[in-house]
């Protein structure tokens, strides 16, 4: 009877895990299913590497948009990822009883905040400071970087800091002994072992950064050209669907699925060269 | 990990400084010039469709908005952006104004209700509603009460332009009970809760569900029947109707073309407008 | 040791601590700063007539009925999401072998599934369920769209909190007979407990901010539903809608606290959940 209900539940356990896998199936098929033939009708190389996005006069090219893409997301890795992990290296190993039991659930609140909260907070703070600072309108690479990079910092935090509490402390004990620093101890035993939950959540961060729709469409200016500099508006691929898909019909609903598809394949390449990355470092 | 640690911190720096950089640079180039920020709306919006119609931006149905305008993708972030940035201009829609902003004359005419109903304010479009033909009597009904004098008197209350000031009263029905499913124009929404809510006053056992979806998603969920009437800020196109839908125009809506208030301009020619949005004039010392 | 003598010792670990207090300081403005401007600009509107009136008009805009459908949403997606993400890493963890083709495919596909942007998942529901389906904008629509978008996050975070479960548990649990099934949910759940929670949290965090995702799939209606085919609208969806036109700036802010306040609420009850576990 054991052995029975043993059985059950491992197969239970197997078929949810499975669940992903049909997920990511159903997924893509209907994705590509609407998304390909577009591409086709289009001609991928003046949907991938057309620089001119004008869907009215069937012009569908989203260079522009990938570029913009890649561009919002490094800012907001350069400036998210170090500002969260030294975060996080605070809460786990430096931070005071008293302070981190408010700082826990501060960090957990930021993570709550919806993101068009966060556009209107960029909206009218960051932008005119930009403007400002910048002489320009405001709105472009850098200020959609800075609000990205804020956005992604709870995922950061929160994910390090917990695999940097999951490392034994007799790494921490061991360095110290050895004469080492708190410093040194934390940042030379402690932080590479917590390695790749770390890198899990820098992968998450970016996932998120690469995803913010809601927040980037109200203070990236959403021009459908190449950016000259980190100043000039930008468009990126979520930003595309979100502002047409309420309005498009026939070709250009499906040339936005075909912009979810390159998103979509984005992802897939980050995920992949991660893999690799760790494999390699394993 | 040592040397990633350094990499990263090298980065956040040169990021850092490129930053304050380019920030210097940009404010030398800026000189005396007062260029113009131009906020459009997104491709395909009712908004834009009827603005780049009536000023002459669209060319052989070519839409000629100059590429380096901001796309805003909502009335309320256009107004914003506009009350945030001394040298922008942009357009909403009428009924949405308030005093963030400062709305222009075009052509020496104030945007107003009775300035469209007399004509002489040229920026305005049609708010349709739009059916497929499995249209239910309930929903037959409920189109028949925005145009009723009731729906138009509504409609006019809350500030958009009305169809037709002498329709017919309203005629009662003994007992209507079901749901209406309503998607589309988010320009639309806003007088579609109203007049919902006044008519499920008349039947308590009527629901009204209104989805603020786009004009594009109004329209092909009701191709596809996801819901009973769609709404849209722009008139069809010739491939939709094909698909066997009809139009019903509701009201009329103005478009307000809007500056910052501290900008100075108070009027400006539907010429000057045109050649601002096609990027043939980008500064304001051009049209003052 | 005073700090000007800890620098002159330590130059390097001088450094690196004032790094770690500029990053922590940084994030703190940011959140203070970010906090205050939601308060500032939404704690005067609570007042406004009929915002928390029980049946939503277009007179008072409430948002009764959209914090109910918040709950419901969150519950309903949770109660899918939650079983199979912490079975599945039940069986990443505990149950499978090193190596397996298959045990690869299930991670690659949930990082996959970690990195789809929500206004994909939005897409996607709205191509399956809203057209393919004929759902219409549905509160099932919603909540199945939002439980495989949050599935890899729980999955994620319960393998991280099972695997840090150190294996002396488990051997203890098996030298006194215990079977798989059995030291699976008394010994290793309970002691993964902490981390589990703490994915959930995050979920809720992400069901309860959503709107790209839930716009082309729920719909914008802010009614309490009478099923799961209705359509409804959670809070940020609502606050989404009423600021699109401008018209009910006002009301939107409003519904931006209430949001901060039931994040916050969320916070707290998981985080007193989660200290419970811990002490038995």
């Amino acid at each position: 009877m054991r052995k029975i209900i043993e059985l059950i539940m491992k197969i239970v356990f197997l078929l949810s895990a499975c669940i992903s896998v049909l997920a990511v199936a159903v997924i893509c098929y209907f994705l590509f299913s609407e998304g390909l033939p577009a591409i086709a009708e289009i001609g991928p190389g003046n949907f991938l590497g057309g620089t001119l996005w004008k869907p009215l006069e069937g012009l569908f090219g989203i260079l522009p948009m990938i570029i913009g893409s890649i561009y919002v997301t490094a800012g907001a890795i350069l400036i998210g990822v170090p500002i969260g992990l030294l975060c996080a290296i605070f809460m786990a190993k430096f931070c005071p009883a008293k302070l981190y039991r408010f700082l826990k659930p501060a960090i957990d609140l930021l993570a709550g905040i919806p993101s068009i909260v966060y556009g209107f907070f960029g909206l009218v703070v960051i932008v005119p400071v930009m403007q400002v600072l910048t002489g320009t309108s405001g709105k472009g690479v850098l200020t959609a970087s800075i609000m990205l990079g804020i956005m992604i910092l709870p995922t950061i935090i929160s994910v390090s800091e917990s695999s940097l509490r999951a490392v034994p402390e007799s790494y921490y004990e061991g360095s110290l002994a050895l004469g080492a620093t708190h410093e040194r101890s934390v940042f030379f035993a402690v932080l590479p072992a917590a390695k790749s939950g770390i890198m899990a959540g820098i992968i998450l961060g970016i996932g998120r950064a690469i995803g913010e729709t809601m927040a980037v469409v109200m203070i990236a200016g959403n021009q459908p050209v190449i950016p000259s500099s980190i100043t000039s508006g930008v468009r990126t691929l979520t930003a595309n669907i979100v502002m047409e898909m309420g309005y498009a019909t026939g070709l250009h609903r499906e040339a936005l699925i075909a912009t979810a598809v390159v998103l979509f394949v984005f992802i897939l390449i980050i995920n992949v060269s991660f893999s690799l990355l760790k494999r390699r470092n394993d | 990990m040592k040397k990633l640690l350094a990499i990263a911190l090298t980065i956040a720096m040169i990021f850092s400084m490129a930053a304050c950089g380019n920030s210097g640079s940009e404010e030398g180039a800026e000189g005396g010039a007062n260029p113009i920020t131009v906020v459009s709306r997104e491709d395909g919006s009712g908004t834009r469709g009827a603005f780049v119609e009536l000023m002459g931006i669209m060319v052989d149905d070519v839409d000629q908005t100059t590429q380096s305008a901001e796309i805003t993708q909502s009335t309320s972030v256009a107004m914003t952006t506009v009350a945030g940035n001394e040298k922008a201009i942009g357009y909403i829609s009428l009924g949405s104004l308030d005093d963030s902003v400062k709305a222009l004359k075009v052509d020496g005419v104030e945007p107003s209700v009775d300035t469209i109903k007399a004509g002489q304010y040229a920026v305005s479009r049609p708010f349709e509603v739009v059916t497929g033909d499995a249209l239910t009597d309930l929903a037959a009904d409920f189109i028949s009460y925005i145009m009723s004098a009731e729906g138009q008197a509504i409609i006019a209350e809350e500030g958009y332009i009305t169809i037709d000031d002498n329709a017919p009263a309203y005629e009662q029905k003994s007992d209507l009970s079901g749901k209406i499913v309503l998607a589309g124009s988010t320009s639309v929404s806003p007088v579609m809760l109203v007049l919902a809510d006044a008519y499920k006053a008349i039947y308590s056992g009527v629901e009204i569900e209104v989805q603020q979806t786009g004009s594009g998603a109004g329209i092909t969920s009701t191709i596809e029947k996801a819901c009973d009437i769609g709404m849209s800020s722009r008139a069809l196109k010739p491939e939709e109707l094909e698909q066997g839908l009809t139009e019903t125009t509701i009201a009329m809506d103005g478009i307000a073309v809007i500056v910052n208030k501290a900008n100075t301009a108070e009027n400006l020619t539907s010429e000057q407008i045109r050649q601002i949005f096609t990027g043939e004039v980008t500064d304001w010392s051009e049209v003052q | 040791m005073n700090p000007v003598q800890y620098l002159k010792n330590h130059p390097f670990s001088f450094f690196l601590r004032m790094l770690v207090y500029v990053s922590a300081a940084i994030t703190v403005t940011v959140l203070v700063f970010l906090i205050g401007y939601i308060l500032y600009k939404g704690v005067p509107n609570l007042t406004l007539p009929g915002i928390f009136d029980w049946k939503f008009t277009s007179q008072n805009m409430s948002m009764t009925p959209a914090i109910i459908n918040t709950v419901l949403m969150t519950a309903l997606s949770l109660l899918m999401a939650v079983p199979i993400g912490v079975f599945a890493a039940i069986y990443l963890v505990e149950y499978s072998k090193k190596g397996n083709k298959l045990v690869k495919l299930i991670r690659v596909t949930a990082e996959t599934l970690s990195g789809i942007p929500s206004i994909v998942y939005g897409l996607f529901g709205f191509i399956v369920f809203v057209i393919t389906l004929g759902w219409s904008y549905t509160l099932l629509s919603g909540a199945i769209t939002l439980s495989i978008m949050i599935l890899p996050l729980i999955m994620r975070t319960t393998e991280e909190a099972l695997m840090a479960v150190p294996d002396s548990y488990r051997e203890g649990s098996f030298g006194l007979g215990a079977g798989r099934l059995r030291t699976v949910f008394r010994i290793i759940v309970p002691s993964a407990m902490p981390g589990i929670l703490s994915g959930i949290i995050l979920a809720i965090g992400r069901i309860v901010g959503e709107s790209a995702a839930l716009i082309f799939t729920a719909g914008t209606n802010p009614v309490v539903p009478g099923s799961v085919f209705s359509s409804v609208s959670t809070l940020s969806v609502h606050m989404y809608a009423l600021m699109t036109e401008g018209l009910y700036v006002d009301q939107a802010y409003a519904v931006a606290v209430v949001l901060l306040a039931v994040v916050v609420l969320i916070n707290a009850l998981s985080a007193a959940l989660a200290r419970k576990l811990t002490k038995k």
